[in-house]
């Protein structure tokens, strides 16, 4: 009983890891996952509401594995990668709309601006531990309202950036919705992807070191704040490219609804706790739980009483993080795990 | 004469953060809870100094009377139900706290369908000049009960059985057990305390501020920044961390730019974080105490 987050992730990581030796075992599951993924927009595809939940859903759900790389394998619970969104949905627009740059294009300098800023600005904070990193990260998303308030010429001040709705494949704004709603999956099977890569990677291996045991790990050689700046600039490349599909998703952009801690950068956050935190499947899980049903709890309740639905949403989280403490993929594998020992209970003795 | 205006506006506003930042030591710098729902304690004083005084039609500062008795049993409450069984699980907590945030700020919402009310009190309007500082008599009732409160607090933690043992659970909260300390009961009480500081705060801002659900926010970080910034459960450190934010917060304002005021005090917490972790009045290491698994 040492570190009190990653229990839920080593559980699961075990189960994980025998399930990710073999390739092609891995194959078949990312295949399965990006099935039951797309089902829902196979069979909703012709109904503008639920493909619009779905746009969110996967969207969200990369960014909560994007944040997942930092804060579930490495440790760092940030609360500043409301930055690395802003930064991208405001690179991309600006380019965009200055030299007509192709968000195609745009998103590329901007998930690199993000991967040196976000080690930048991370690196001093990497001697907080806990609590104390988290709101110092958060204190980053307050300089940046700020910041972008302020840079009038770069991000619009508090006006914001409209982006004229011009449809095509080159400015990535399409007429039918379920086109945006496959992009935004391939950016969650880009995460996705991004994350069991790294998870079977010396990086990965380093990162839970850090996260287990910060000093052991040092111990046995490995550069602890190498490491985490790497996981760092990986995380914040990624979700500045879901700033940027986010700009061009909306068309319009200003810094309350770029910055809101509830609505973004807690966000990763809360639906990462309530799949799992440091699981793969965690932040995906609870992009599907959390996504919908918010969108359909204000679209119901929203009209008549505004608030409602935020107060039975906050209802609902509070339950979760009192029954699931270490988030539902957790629940589950735990459960899963019972099962099998109590099959295999009569061959073994210990 | 311009600079002694922006002083005495910077400590007036300081009285105020440093009023809302003691409520917050307790929880964050003392039992070492991120309590990121402390802002909507203040909003929830405040809706509740604003319902009070027009239900009873009394004096808003009044219905501390019902306010104060009223947090620390939300307080109470909320670590009981809600902090204790997370214990351990800190991201989990921080994220209750964040349910719960979201919880009060729609709750009251809902309840006042989001119009903006104000308070009046026989005080508003009134104020003491001194040459060409003019100093309102409401902010002046915050800066008297902050420094009074500072003064209670400290020595209620360091000369009663009741604050030493609240100072011993988070040193060590094993040890503190084997002498007889009651931790669970120990830690409601400090969380009680300090959401009925909360509340205090909330009655003695309502009448200078335009009540809307969301205004918990306009104190949060500040609250953090000055906790941090004063040192982990100092109450000197909360105190004098409040002046300091709210005198720079002021002079940047006026001599840099006022949309930038907040990003200097948040560097500036920020580089207390960085690199002196312990704060201004804290003890070397107290940034360590009780954030390690403790039974």
């Amino acid at each position: 009983m040492k570190a009190p987050l990653p229990v839920a992730a080593r559980v699961e990581s075990r189960v994980v890891a025998s399930q990710l030796r073999s390739r092609r075992r891995m194959l078949a599951l990312g295949a399965a996952g990006a099935l039951a993924a797309l089902a829902p927009l196979a069979l909703l595809h012709g109904q503008p509401f639920w493909v619009n939940i779905l746009i969110s859903t996967y969207l969200f759900g990369g960014l909560a594995v994007a944040w997942n790389l930092m804060a579930g394998f490495a440790g760092q619970f940030s609360l500043g990668h409301g930055v690395f969104f802003a930064v991208g949905a405001y690179t991309t627009a600006r380019l965009y709309l200055l030299w007509g740059v192709s968000p195609w294009l745009g998103l590329l300098p901007a998930a690199l601006a993000c991967a040196l800023i976000g080690p930048l600005i991370f690196w001093p904070t990497f001697r907080l531990k806990g609590a104390f990193f988290a709101i110092a990260t958060l204190a980053f998303n307050e300089v940046g309202v700020v910041c972008a308030n302020y840079f009038e010429s770069l991000t619009g001040g508090p006006r914001g950036l409209q982006i004229p709705f011009k449809p095509g494949f080159a400015q990535m704004i399409f007429t039918n919705p379920a086109h945006t709603a496959v992009l935004m999956f391939s950016y969650l099977a880009l995460c996705v992807a991004a994350a069991v890569a790294v998870r079977r990677s010396r990086l990965g291996y380093y990162l839970l070191a850090v996260r287990e045991d910060e000093d052991a790990a040092r111990a046995s050689g490995i550069d602890v704040t190498g490491v985490k700046l790497r996981g760092t600039a990986l995380s914040a490349a990624l979700t500045a490219v879901g700033g940027a599909l986010f700009v061009m998703a909306v068309r319009t952009i200003d810094p309350p609804s770029l910055f809101s801690l509830p609505d973004i950068g807690f966000k990763f956050a809360l639906l990462t706790l309530i799949g799992g935190i440091g699981t793969l499947a965690g932040p995906v899980v609870g992009a599907f739980l959390i996504i919908p049903t918010e969108t359909w709890l204000r679209a119901t309740l929203g009209g008549g009483l505004p608030g409602m639905h935020l107060v039975i949403l906050g209802g609902l989280m509070l339950a979760a993080a009192l029954f699931m403490r270490k988030g539902l993929v957790h629940a589950i594998v735990t459960l899963v795990e019972r099962a099998q020992r109590w099959r295999t209970k009569g061959q073994r003795h210990d | 004469m311009e600079l002694l205006n922006l002083l005495s506006i910077g400590i007036l506003l300081g009285g105020i953060y440093a009023l809302v930042a003691l409520g917050l030591n307790l929880i964050f710098g003392v039992i070492r809870v991120v309590n990121f729902a402390h802002g909507e304690l203040v909003m929830l004083g405040m809706y509740g100094a604003w319902a009070c005084s027009k239900l009873l039609k009394v004096d808003p500062y009044v219905t501390l009377l019902a306010v104060l008795p009223a947090l620390f049993v939300l307080g109470l409450l909320i670590q009981r139900f809600v902090i204790q069984p997370l214990q351990n699980e800190h991201m989990m907590q921080m994220f209750a706290t964040f349910a719960l945030l979201t919880i009060a700020q729609n709750a009251v919402l809902v309840l006042t369908r989001g119009e903006g009310q104000s308070v009046n009190t026989a005080l508003a309007g009134m104020a003491v000049e001194l040459g060409d500082v003019r100093l309102t008599a409401t902010r002046l009732v915050i800066l008297g009960s902050v420094t009074a409160i500072a003064l209670g607090l400290h020595l209620f933690l360091n000369r009663t059985l009741l604050g030493k043992s609240i100072r011993a659970v988070t040193q060590d909260r094993a040890a503190a057990r084997l002498m007889g300390i009651h931790v669970e009961r120990t830690f409601a009480i400090t969380f009680g305390i300090g959401a009925a500081l909360a509340g205090l705060a909330g009655v003695l801002l309502a009448p200078i501020y335009t009540l809307s659900p969301g205004i918990g926010g306009n104190f949060i970080f500040a609250a953090f920044a000055v906790v941090v910034l004063g040192g982990l459960g100092s109450v000197a450190g909360a105190y004098a961390g409040g002046m300091i934010v709210g005198v720079v917060e002021s002079f940047a304002g006026f001599y840099i730019d006022p949309e930038l005021k907040q990003a200097v005090w948040f560097l500036i917490f920020l580089a207390v974080l960085v690199f002196k972790p312990s704060g201004l009045f804290g003890q070397k290491g107290a940034e360590e105490m009780g954030m390690r698994e403790q039974t």
